[in-house]
């Protein structure tokens, strides 16, 4: 294993700096820069050339390049240019509120898609069924942007019940915290919930159609023992496939409800970095979805190594 | 056909599942509500001034720490954490702050300034002449992108008299030199490279800096010390950002947030009928929309082509639509407020779709096309469709542009900018010369639209390089640069849309200066 582990760890390496050199320049082909950004509408060239100065953009390309990989190199990612702060502290905090909110969604992803996905199974002949069908064509069919609105509309401004947007620490207030938390993480989890729903039901269905299930009712088994003991654990494989998937949305989607909820996570930042040309949060950000990349597929190639021994000799 | 069990009795599981549940929603009930939290408490009635709460702001933009020392489009720290030297009155005279008196010598080479001699920083520092030399020579420093950085350098040389008289010695006079004061923090001198990272914010100020979440919210807590007896009423004050324009109008209609200045004209209109709410529209911000020409672009380097377009441009309906009817239609840039306005300059340019096509055909044009770049935001976009279509209507084709935030600066900046471009600016609320030395747009020395002119460069220095800025020949200097602004339309001014104050009931007493900066010396929270 510590042979075939030497064999990919330089192409990993290679990989994570060829990725750092295209995420470098690509930000650098971006219109626009952060000295000007910096300088404001109103400022002169005189402003704008000081404050290139100051962050070092005066210095030659390959010459900041290098300065950026001393700096990963050493774990000292340095100060933001417009954001203010340690680059490494603003991406540890929004990666925890990220984490926070897309926790909350997957949590409540399973919590909202089990009971409908069981429900649109076993009612599918009653008006329940029908609505369980309407509801989750209707939450794939409208935009989170749009939940998320409705959802303010609705629990904010005519109820009362919950803030209208905003974040609070976990550790510090828990009860405000989740109250906080509540709108965001419906509005991501709702469209995953949906999506998952619908697989369960067509599992628990194909489930409900197979011999045993006969068998079962046959020999005096309850309708609902058969639903939740054996129909649904059939139907689970998939849809936890499923739900695996759409981690990978409720992260992308993350990006879009927290602009609405002003939730201040990962998505926030990148938006921010990007629209102030905030060079060091934006490069380090891009490169540590690269490097959680390659890591995982280096592990993955290590599982299947230590699975197969073939692997490992070829 | 199989049936469906009936309703099982109730079992022990079931009575621990109903038990559990019940538990779960009592302990719901009894949890603080974070919608009252974030609303506040009362903590007064409406009869007058109490103290204590905490008062939250809504912004649409963070807090830039490298802005500090500039005018931006969050100005909302300065005045909380920091003092300035003077504040303007409604009148643009200039009151005690930090400065409690001054006298400019007769012939306006030098400035001396008498100081408050019971101010300390929040470190416990006392505040000195030397923090005051101090701040001019930073805003000196172009890495500060302080905008009026052209002023902050008139100032050559600095004469101690003590620790609490100052005399700022001039290269020559200026006649805005109060809009420096008015603009410039005084910070502390130790930690201000903190200040600029946004870590630590030392000042002299009402409030005293608690904590910064990036993208999220800054709080602040009573400075006990402050200088001002009795001051702050508040607690604390924080800074909410919400960069969502429909969640911003949320959290003001659900208390979460109790004063705004980022609600966009035309959700403000929503609010206008509705007594919750009070609306309060300021001049000052960089709020005055105009359409920007480079000269050496062809077509708009004819400057019929110009006045063509200043004559196309229907302002009442860009108020209207774009701007929900808060904004002041105005061919100039100045404010009522302001020496140089003239309500003949203001309407100068009127909606006339037929002599805007004469002076298109007397410059031997017809049916011409021009790229028109504007910021991609929503709210710009509108404003920009809405001159398309008024130019599409004497023969101006436009082609949009748009163009996000910081490469439409750069181009601002290298003078790169395509033949036409909206944008709003500022500075026009202050001393008239200030905004021909100060705004970029407009600056005599080095502009966008590359207009230069040495008359205007004449007019422009001798309104700055005066003594006094409210006598009759300043005026009529202001009305010539005035003259100059209307013939030439390197900037046509379209319209004059300043900050506008949305506050709940409850919140009162915050204040705008002429630079946007908040202040909540006053501001109290009623029951």
């Amino acid at each position: 294993m510590r042979t075939f582990l030497l064999k990919r760890l330089p192409s990993a390496l290679l990989v994570l700096l060829l990725a750092s050199f295209l995420v470098f320049l690509i930000l650098r082909l971006i219109p626009g820069d952060p000295a000007t950004s910096l300088a404001g509408p109103d400022a002169g060239p005189a402003a704008v050339s000081a404050i290139r100065a100051q962050l070092g953009l005066d210095r030659p390309l390959f010459g900041q390049y290098l300065h950026w990989l001393g700096q990963l190199l050493t774990g000292d990612l340095g100060p933001s240019y417009a954001i203010g702060g340690q680059v490494a502290d603003l991406i540890t905090d929004g990666l925890g509120a990220t984490a926070q909110l897309t926790a909350a969604a997957l949590l409540l992803v399973v919590l909202i898609a089990l009971p409908l996905g069981v429900l649109g199974a076993t009612a599918r002949r009653r008006p329940v069924g029908a609505a369980v069908r309407a509801f989750t064509t209707a939450v794939l069919a409208v935009p989170p942007f749009v939940t998320g609105v409705l959802l303010v509309l609705l629990f904010a401004v005519t109820l009362g019940l919950l803030p209208a947007g905003g974040h609070e620490s976990l550790l510090d207030a828990p009860d405000l915290a989740l109250q906080y938390l509540l709108l965001p993480a419906v509005c991501l989890a709702l469209p995953s919930a949906a999506v998952l729903a619908r697989y369960l039901t067509d599992g628990i269905e194909r489930a409900l159609a197979e011999d045993y299930v006969r068998t079962a009712t046959a020999v005096g088994v309850s309708r609902r023992r058969i639903v939740w003991r054996h129909a649904l654990p059939n139907a689970l494989p998939s849809a936890v496939t499923v739900l695996g998937l759409q981690i990978g949305h409720l992260v992308a989607g993350a990006v879009l409800v927290e602009r609405i909820f002003a939730w201040p996570g990962l998505g926030q930042l990148v938006e921010q970095g990007v629209l102030r040309r905030d060079y060091p949060v934006v490069q380090d950000l891009l490169l540590l979805i690269v490097a959680v990349y390659v890591t995982v597929q280096l592990l993955t190639d290590l599982v299947y190594a230590w699975l197969d021994p073939r692997i490992r000799w070829e | 056909m199989t049936s469906f069990p009936t309703a099982p009795a109730l079992s022990r599981r079931t009575l621990l599942r109903g038990g559990l549940a019940g538990a779960g929603l009592l302990s719901l009930a009894a949890c603080r509500s974070a919608a009252d939290t974030a609303a506040g408490q009362a903590t007064g009635d409406a009869a007058g001034p109490r103290r204590g709460g905490v008062l939250t702001v809504g912004t649409g933009v963070d807090f830039t720490p490298a802005l500090l020392f500039a005018q931006s489009a969050n100005t909302l720290v300065q005045r909380l954490v920091f003092n300035t030297l003077t504040r303007y009155d409604d009148k643009l005279q200039p009151q005690p702050e930090l400065a409690t008196s001054w006298q400019v010598a007769a012939d306006g080479a030098s400035v001396t300034l008498k100081l408050r001699e019971d101010v300390t920083f929040h470190s416990g520092r006392r505040f000195t002449a030397d923090d005051v030399v101090f701040a001019v020579k930073n805003l000196q420093n172009p890495a500060r992108s302080a905008q009026l950085r052209s002023t902050a350098t008139a100032v050559t040389d600095f004469r101690k008299n003590g620790d609490f008289e100052l005399t700022l010695v001039l290269a020559h006079p200026v006649s805005n030199l109060f809009d420096l004061f008015e603009f410039m923090i005084v910070p502390d001198s130790e930690t201000v490279e903190e200040a600029f990272a946004g870590t630590k914010l030392i000042g002299t100020g009402p409030y005293t800096f608690t904590e910064r979440k990036p993208g999220s919210s800054i709080t602040f807590a009573r400075n006990e010390k402050y200088w001002n007896p009795g001051r702050p009423y508040l607690d604390g004050v924080e800074i909410r950002v919400v960069p969502q324009a429909e969640s911003l109008l949320s959290s003001l209609k659900t208390g979460q947030t109790h004063l705004s200045y980022s609600i966009r004209g035309k959700d403000i209109a929503t609010l206008r009928s509705d007594p919750q709410f009070r609306i309060t529209p300021y001049d000052t911000g960089s709020g005055a929309y105009y359409i920007g020409a480079n000269l050496t672009a062809e077509h708009v380097s004819d400057k019929r082509v110009r006045q063509a377009i200043a004559w196309a441009v229907d302002r009442e309906r860009l108020v209207e639509q774009a701007l929900g009817g808060y904004g002041t239609v105005s061919a100039t840039p100045w404010p009522k407020s302001s020496p140089a306005y003239s309500a003949e300059a203001a309407g100068h340019y009127r909606h006339d779709p037929e002599r805007a096509r004469q002076l298109l055909k007397d410059a031997g044009l017809t049916g011409i096309s021009l790229p028109f770049a504007h910021s991609n935001d929503p709210g710009n976009t509108a404003v920009a469709q809405i001159l398309q279509y008024d130019l599409k209507q004497v023969g101006i084709e436009t082609v949009l542009q748009p163009t996000d935030s910081p490469t439409m600066q750069k181009q601002l900046i290298a003078q790169s900018m395509p033949a036409l471009w909206t944008l709003s600016h500022g500075f026009a609320q202050l001393h008239p010369a200030t905004l021909a030395v100060s705004a970029y747009p407009f600056n005599e020395a080095k502009n966008s639209s590359r207009f230069s002119s040495p008359a205007y460069t004449d007019i422009v220095q001798r309104a700055w390089q005066r003594p006094d800025s409210d006598s009759p020949e300043a005026k009529a200097l202001y009305g010539r640069i005035t003259d100059v602004l209307l013939d030439e339309q390197f900037v046509i001014d379209l319209a004059i849309a300043g900050l506008t104050e949305v506050a709940v009931g409850k919140a009162r007493g915050a204040t705008l200066n002429k630079f946007g900066y908040l202040n909540l010396d006053d501001a109290y929270l009623t029951a």
